[in-house]
């Protein structure tokens, strides 16, 4: 359902993060990326979700050409598919935790009334219903994180992403992220997960790993 | 002429559309040239950029337009307070020959721009954006038409003349004079009044039907028919005058500005009925926009059928 | 921004409200005024041809007036002299009611007893009259002006004493006045008096209006563009900052875009925040010049727009709601703003999320 066909991407000063990559993911598959920083499987969660163009090759998603239409579809299509759980999180420190789960949502005006239920749904789901009302900045490292995946998950994305998710937490919390995961598996989501902790590499409940180093795929 | 604020107003917007619509000019001739659809090159990407800058700078106009336009009116009615003999609007108009084409092309402009937002829309609803490159190369044309309104305008007001005699919309309108205008409103009542309520028929029937083109060439007709008949047998049960042709007056408090009502919801039903016949909606938009455009010519023909019926009742008789 | 506003909008209503006061006082005057003229220049009229103007249909009144400037050498300053005949009832904007003045006295407004107490004529005044000779007028009491024109120097005394000191012979006026039955009707029986006295000035009201209006037109232009070029300036400061976005800011936008906002969706609400920023400014530029204007009184701005031009000496400003003013500052203010940010906010909605996030 995600096909990466001979894809490489080069960025500026020719720094060559892809080097003819060609990969798969399967609907409902639970995949770990593996690799150090500046291996590349950053850029591979980036071209799936529709944040960069490849520099030559294509990606599809459900058969559907994202890195040829134009950037205002491709918006679209992130806005109903994509959940993406950056590495630093990416709140908004000025606004509270429910904006920031809400705002993905805001491009789609949908009505107020499933709005709000939908945020009721994920602030139950991920344990921070009573921080709805406090500001990103004076919250926890771990909830921000569930703030950060509650806003990944509100608008029901069929594929979530996740780059380097437990690099700033300790082992509980890295655990306590794990277990979400697992969560979201049973739900029949496709997950990819990009990282290098140690702690995602044996896990029984991943389909696949693979292993990405300067560029090209290892395994 | 030029000092009164109001036209100085004018101008500073006119400059500040010249200026944006001459970036968005340049920016639909590099469309024009490059845009490749299924080209993943820089160049492209580039393009499609620019095109949201486009789009952006021609509704922005469009929208200013719109209160300007009125704003426009406003101020013509002001200037017939200076000029000697005007008594409303149409003195103004008729006092250069420029200022009737003027007003004649704004509106049509104004015709134009909502066309071209209609299309940008549309565009945007559909991944493979059909209309893209269409959409900029009817900009051309519009940018010039826009540019020649702007011209045109500058020269009304720098020439209109305070020492000169104006003729009042009673002498304008009359219908003794030799012109088309006169032949035109002296034509019999009831075949006017026959062409004009048959024709909203027909609006109804092509509706029904989902004829597009037969319904889009009746709304333009009905433009025609409305306003000659507006001017030559509503208006005067407006202004309770069988003599009293003017279309300006009725813009005027006195007549509780419902000119600018009528003239509103005319606009709104015609352009809806013109649209359907230039672009190709999808079934669900298609009937949205006839009911629109049915609905609105409804009320039009409505209200102005009930100022001679409200005055029958009060008076018995008719003018 | 507000301030702009507020200042602009300062102007025009005073300039507005001025209007409003010519137009109410120029009501008043006669429909039209007949002066002759000798070579363009104006002279005297024979009171008698006031019948030939009576005879013409539609005019109701025609008054023969006697009025002029008198000019005091020792304080260098004119004082309008106004011939009241007891037979004339003609409305006069000055008097609040009609007074009855004494042979050889005169009425005169404050500014002119205080200049006359000045130079030391408490009681009565001496005109000079252009043969040399001496006319003493007693001072019968002050005259009760009504608030808003209280033009500081003018002086009311009888028609004869008048001609005397004019040195108008007892059939010589300075004017006629006429005043038509029928407004529209005006235009024409000027035309017709046109006739009557070819050589003569024929005033039309109307005309008076218009001229007023056209000199505030000129004033209020002119401000206009000294708005103009600051606001050229304030264009470029918006620019400058709106496109300047910091990082954070840009930060922000990339966030947006990788949560599946569109380029559309971020313009728009770039858009959106120019507009509430200029409305908001608007309005409270609008609301300032109200206070300052309305409530105020508008010190230091009044003054720049009176001087010695006019009929209206000074004036407490009343409150009154101009759309069409309103409206142009709309104009003038929010679709410029919001232009000022349309290439700014497309520089920063079409971002690589990608880029700003690294």
């Amino acid at each position: 359902m995600i096909k990466l066909n001979n894809i490489s991407k080069i960025y500026e000063k020719n720094v060559v993060a892809l080097d003819n990559v060609s990969l798969w993911f399967k609907e409902g598959e639970l995949v770990v990326l593996k690799g150090v920083s500046g291996s590349g499987k950053s850029t591979i969660l980036s071209l799936i979700a529709g944040l960069v163009k490849p520099t030559t090759g294509e990606v599809l998603v459900d058969e559907k050409k994202i890195s040829k239409i134009p950037d205002h579809f491709v918006s679209q299509y992130r806005q109903k598919n994509i959940g993406f759980i950056f590495q630093k999180y990416n709140l908004i420190s000025s606004l509270n935790v429910s904006e920031n789960i809400l705002l993905p949502l805001v491009p789609l005006n949908l009505k107020r009334s499933e709005c709000k239920r939908r945020l009721e749904s994920v602030l139950k789901q991920f344990s921070i219903e009573d921080k709805r009302d406090t500001l990103v900045k004076n919250l926890s490292g771990g909830e921000q994180q569930r703030t950060a995946i509650a806003r990944a998950s509100i608008n029901s994305p069929k594929i979530i992403l996740a780059d380097e998710p437990t690099a700033n937490l300790d082992e509980k919390l890295s655990l306590e992220f794990i277990k979400i995961l697992k969560d979201l598996k049973s739900q029949n989501k496709t997950i990819i997960v990009a990282t290098h902790d140690p702690l995602f590499f044996n896990l029984d409940f991943v389909d696949r790993t693979i292993e990405v180093n300067n560029g090209k795929i290892i395994s | 002429m030029t000092l009164i604020p109001e036209i100085l107003a004018i101008y500073i917007l006119d400059a500040l559309f010249l200026f944006f619509a001459t970036i968005a000019f340049i920016l639909s001739l590099q469309i024009i040239k490059d845009w490749n659809f299924n080209a993943t090159t820089k160049l492209q990407y580039s393009l499609e950029k620019k095109s949201y800058l486009g789009s952006t700078i021609i509704k922005y106009m469009f929208y200013v337009k719109l209160p300007l336009f009125l704003f426009f009116i406003f101020t013509l009615d002001k200037i017939s307070f200076i000029l000697p003999g005007a008594m409303c609007g149409a003195g103004v108009v008729n006092s250069n020959e420029y200022a009737t084409v003027l007003l004649f092309l704004k509106l049509i402009n104004i015709y134009l721009f909502a066309y071209w937002i209609v299309l940008d829309t549309q565009d945007m609803k559909q991944e493979n954006q059909p209309y893209l490159k269409k959409k900029f190369m009817i900009f051309i044309p519009l940018y010039l038409l826009l540019v020649f309104e702007i011209a045109l305008e500058y020269k009304t007001f720098s020439s209109i003349n305070v020492k000169d005699v104006v003729d009042c919309c009673g002498a304008i309108f009359s219908t003794n004079d030799n012109t088309y205008l006169s032949k035109a409103l002296s034509l019999p009542t009831w075949s006017l009044l026959g062409m004009f309520y048959i024709n909203f028929i027909l609006l109804v029937l092509s509706a029904v039907f989902k004829y597009r083109y037969i319904f889009a060439t009746l709304n333009l007709l009905f433009i025609l028919i409305s306003l000659l008949s507006l001017v030559a047998f509503f208006g005067t049960y407006i202004y309770e005058l069988p003599t009293h042709h003017c279309p300006f007056c009725m813009l005027q408090h006195e007549y509780n500005y419902i000119g600018y009502f009528l003239y509103g919801v005319l606009f709104i039903g015609t352009f809806n009925g013109l649209v359907v016949g230039f672009i190709r909606f999808n079934a669900r938009e298609l009937s949205k926009r006839l009911r629109v455009s049915l609905l609105f010519n409804f009320i039009y023909v409505a209200v102005v059928t009930l100022y001679p019926l409200i005055y029958y009742l009060r008076n018995g008789v008719w003018l | 921004m507000s301030l702009l506003i507020a200042l602009l909008a300062s102007t025009l209503f005073i300039s507005n409200a001025m209007k409003d006061e010519y137009n109410k006082i120029i009501s008043t005057y006669p429909d039209i005024v007949i002066t002759n003229q000798k070579a363009l220049r104006d002279s005297t009229i024979d009171e008698n041809e006031v019948n030939k103007l009576l005879a013409i249909e539609g005019v109701s009144s025609a008054v023969p007036r006697v009025w002029g400037n008198y000019y005091f050498l020792n304080a260098d300053k004119k004082f309008l002299i106004l011939g009241k005949d007891e037979f004339e009832t003609y409305p006069n904007p000055l008097l609040n009611e009609n007074l009855d003045i004494k042979n050889h006295s005169m009425l005169i407004s404050l500014g002119v007893k205080k200049i006359l107490d000045d130079n030391y004529y408490h009681n009565y005044f001496n005109f000079i009259e252009s043969n040399g000779s001496i006319k003493k007028m007693q001072i019968q009491s002050l005259l009760n002006t009504k608030e808003s024109l209280k033009n500081p120097l003018v002086i009311i005394m009888n028609k004869d004493d008048a001609q005397e000191i004019f040195q108008y012979s007892k059939n010589e006026v300075t004017d006629l006045a006429v005043t038509v039955v029928n407004r529209s009707e005006v235009a024409f029986v000027a035309t017709k008096i046109r006739i009557l006295f070819p050589s003569a000035k024929v005033s039309i009201k109307k005309d008076l209006r218009v001229f007023y209006e056209n000199v505030y037109n000129l004033r209020s232009g002119f401000f206009l563009t000294v708005f103009i070029i600051t606001f050229f300036t304030f264009f470029i400061i918006i620019y400058d900052k709106v496109s300047g976005l910091n990082s954070e800011q840009r930060y922000e936008i990339g966030i947006l875009k990788a949560l599946g906002w569109r380029v559309g969706d971020v313009l728009s609400a770039k858009l959106y925040e120019g507009l509430i920023v200029s409305l908001f400014s608007y309005i409270l530029g609008i609301s300032m010049a109200f206070i300052y204007v309305y409530l105020l009184n508008a010190p230091y701005l009044k003054d720049i727009f009176l001087n010695n031009y006019d009929l209206i000496g000074d004036f407490k400003i009343v409150f009154s709601v101009d759309y069409n003013t309103l409206s142009l500052l709309f104009l003038l203010s929010v679709p410029i703003y919001i232009a000022a940010t349309i290439i700014p906010s497309w520089r920063v909605a079409t971002l690589e999320a990608d880029e700003v996030m690294r």
